[in-house]
């Protein structure tokens, strides 16, 4: 089934890319100095930086991947949707206050507080681009695909589309623009998945137990679909989804960066705390999407290929759903939000990028400090310029890429490099800078090791017969053996180093607990 | 207004009651959600079967009942979190931390 030419679906976009370009003007005349390009001024409100984070985080993978999880693998989506709502809770309690108080602009600046700077703002660039530019390149090959299924667009267009838009956002508006476009996303997004879901369940005269039975009855799987442990069934698969999702979610540095447009740690902690219960809301709601899609999709040839299949994959539930249940214009509405929600979350990974570029390596690292604001802004617009047209010529090289496998590792980097870098900096005090190199750099091998000997890449692209590896995530092993190494290597550090970063802790605690305010501390 | 004395500020007293009360939340709220998360992922491995059971006779099992009942916690201690560190700190000038 191809989209043709929907003329609501083009309408709404269009109405989209209208609205966000108007207010990338509007952002980039407010947008001068390093602290405006980076954090919009630290001036966005709780409620607006909320909004923000969950259009930052709530991908098309968490929207159609997710849906289409439960249509294949029923309740074993929960492990996910679970998973992702405590990630963001741990973030709000372990990181909320301390990052927002200790940093300015990226992560790298919480992890260098005390530790030797230039080193460790190499780790968290490195930490920063292993991220972010897989991270682009998947959404942006999922982008194309999608686009192409949904408004017969060719890839290429599609893809120069979305790389061209992103890169205008960031490169003018910066922060500002970029966070205006994520609350717009996610406001359309929510709405537009809670209408998906009542529709779905106005068939069944809103009784969920009469959709469960149904979806039940027509499943292949049967009573399956109700149970967990279909998917992944041993402890080492379960407990690396778990950590990636405890530990990844708070080393994402496009996440992270939205910590620091906040004015200080009171609205951090607020944002956060909105942005848990949109995202957990969201998860809940995707859970109801996907179940309706089992029950209503299952008979309906119209959206099967000649295999049996669903067409174009199981990612398509949601959106194939949102036309049985709501016809062709909110089909049209559902396609658009879709669009929209892979550009507002490729613009906020390419303005972490380009801080990671121009902020750590650029202005800390090879000019030591020793840079202009503007001049820091301008090395920001070109790094964005370069990092953009890159992302979209990797897109139309690779454009066979399994994003399933690149979110997978995605999320397995930010769990193994950036994580423990983060938390070992701010909780523990005998973290020395020989311990945060060496951990990362485990982290880091660890995970490219284990994904080139899973099954993934070992026996799928490299077509050997048996993985040495047998699971599909990394995560397990590789933030443990981050972790290890960067306790053993600490505790062993003996350098002279090593005492000023021990020493350190005293003050940076007193920091990233009170901020920098001047009063006296009296507690009730 | 003065930078603040970070010795003078960790032997506070009351610095040390904010640290340990923060602390005791933060460890504590982690640790319950951690906890029932890993707990609930393993269920599915070793009490499958029982986690699919219909939750009060109907089509939709305890393992779906539960996942949702963890979401709600999640939030619930999200907003709970929110509030109690804010009084915490209300006594105190607000946390301000300017551009450095």
């Amino acid at each position: 089934m191809s989209g043709g030419t929907n003329i609501t679906a083009i309408s709404v976009f269009v109405g989209f890319v209208a609205v966000s370009l108007l207010i990338t003007w509007w952002a980039a005349r407010r947008t001068h100095s390093a602290g405006e390009f980076y954090t919009a001024g630290a001036r966005i409100t709780g409620l607006q930086n909320g909004l923000a984070l969950a259009g930052d985080f709530m991908s098309a993978a968490s929207f159609l991947g997710i849906s289409g999880l439960v249509f294949i693998g029923g309740a074993d989506a929960m492990l996910f949707t679970v998973g992702i709502t405590v990630g963001w809770a741990l973030i709000l309690f372990m990181f909320a206050d301390r990052l927002r108080n200790l940093g300015r602009y990226t992560f790298g600046d919480v992890v260098a507080y005390r530790l030797q700077p230039e080193r460790l703002r190499m780790l968290a660039a490195i930490g920063t681009l292993t991220v972010a530019i897989p991270y682009l390149i998947a959404q942006m090959v999922g982008a194309g695909a999608l686009i192409q299924t949904l408004f017969g667009l060719p890839y290429f267009v599609a893809v120069v589309i979305v790389g061209t838009l992103m890169t205008v956002y960031v490169a003018f508006g910066g922060m500002l623009a970029t966070t205006w476009v994520q609350v717009i996303k996610a406001v359309l997004l929510l709405s537009g998945g809670t209408a998906l879901a009542l529709l779905a369940l106005g068939r069944f005269g809103f009784d969920i137990d009469a959709m469960m039975a149904l979806a039940t009855e027509v499943h292949p799987r049967g009573e399956g679909i109700r149970k967990l442990g279909g998917l992944y069934n041993d402890p080492v698969s379960v407990l690396s989804v778990a950590l990636a999702f405890i530990c990844g979610t708070a080393g994402l540095p496009h996440i992270l960066m939205r910590f620091f447009t906040v004015p200080d740690a009171q609205e951090a902690r607020k944002s956060i705390g909105y942005a848990v219960v949109f995202i957990g809301y969201f998860q809940a709601i995707v859970i109801v999407i996907g179940f309706g899609a089992i029950a209503l999709l299952s008979g309906e040839t119209e959206y099967v290929d000649e295999s049996g299949r669903i067409a174009g994959g199981a990612n398509m539930v949601a959106i194939y759903l949102s036309r049985l249940v709501g016809g062709n214009a909110f089909f049209g509405i559902i396609s658009a939000v879709a669009f929209a929600t892979i550009l507002a979350v490729v613009a906020g990974i390419l303005l972490s990028a380009s801080a990671g570029v121009a902020h750590d390596i650029y202005a800390r690292v090879i000019r030591r400090g020793e840079i202009s604001d503007r001049k820091e802004v301008l090395v920001s617009r070109v790094a964005t310029v370069i990092i953009g047209a890159a992302a979209m010529g990797l897109s139309l090289l690779f454009r066979d890429l399994n994003v399933a496998v690149i979110s997978t590792f995605v999320l397995a980097i930010a769990a193994s490099v950036n994580f423990p870098a983060i938390f070992l900096a701010i909780f523990w005090r005998d973290l020395t800078t020989r311990g945060a190199i060496a951990g990362g750099v485990a982290g880091l091998v660890v995970v490219v090791t284990l994904s080139v000997l899973s099954p993934t890449i070992w026996v799928d692209v490299l077509g050997n017969e048996k993985a040495i590896y047998p699971y599909a995530y990394p995560t397990l092993f590789s933030v443990l053996a981050a972790f290890a190494v960067t306790i053993v290597v600490s505790l062993s550090d003996r350098s002279k180093r090593a005492e000023i970063d021990r020493a350190a802790y005293s003050s940076q605690l007193v920091r990233s607990e009170l901020g920098h305010q001047t009063a006296d501390v009296t507690v009730s | 207004m003065k930078e603040l004395d970070d010795v003078s500020v960790l032997n506070d007293p009351q610095f040390q009651k904010l640290l340990k009360r923060r602390s005791r939340l933060r460890w504590g709220m982690s640790g319950l959600l951690v906890a029932s998360y890993l707990g609930y992922s393993m269920a599915g491995i070793y009490a499958s079967d029982l986690l699919g059971t219909g939750f009060m006779n109907s089509s939709v099992s305890w393992g779906i009942v539960i996942g949702y009942a963890i979401i709600a916690l999640s939030i619930a201690l999200s907003l709970v979190y929110v509030r109690v560190i804010r009084r915490l700190c209300s006594s105190q000038a607000s946390d301000v931390s300017g551009d450095r």
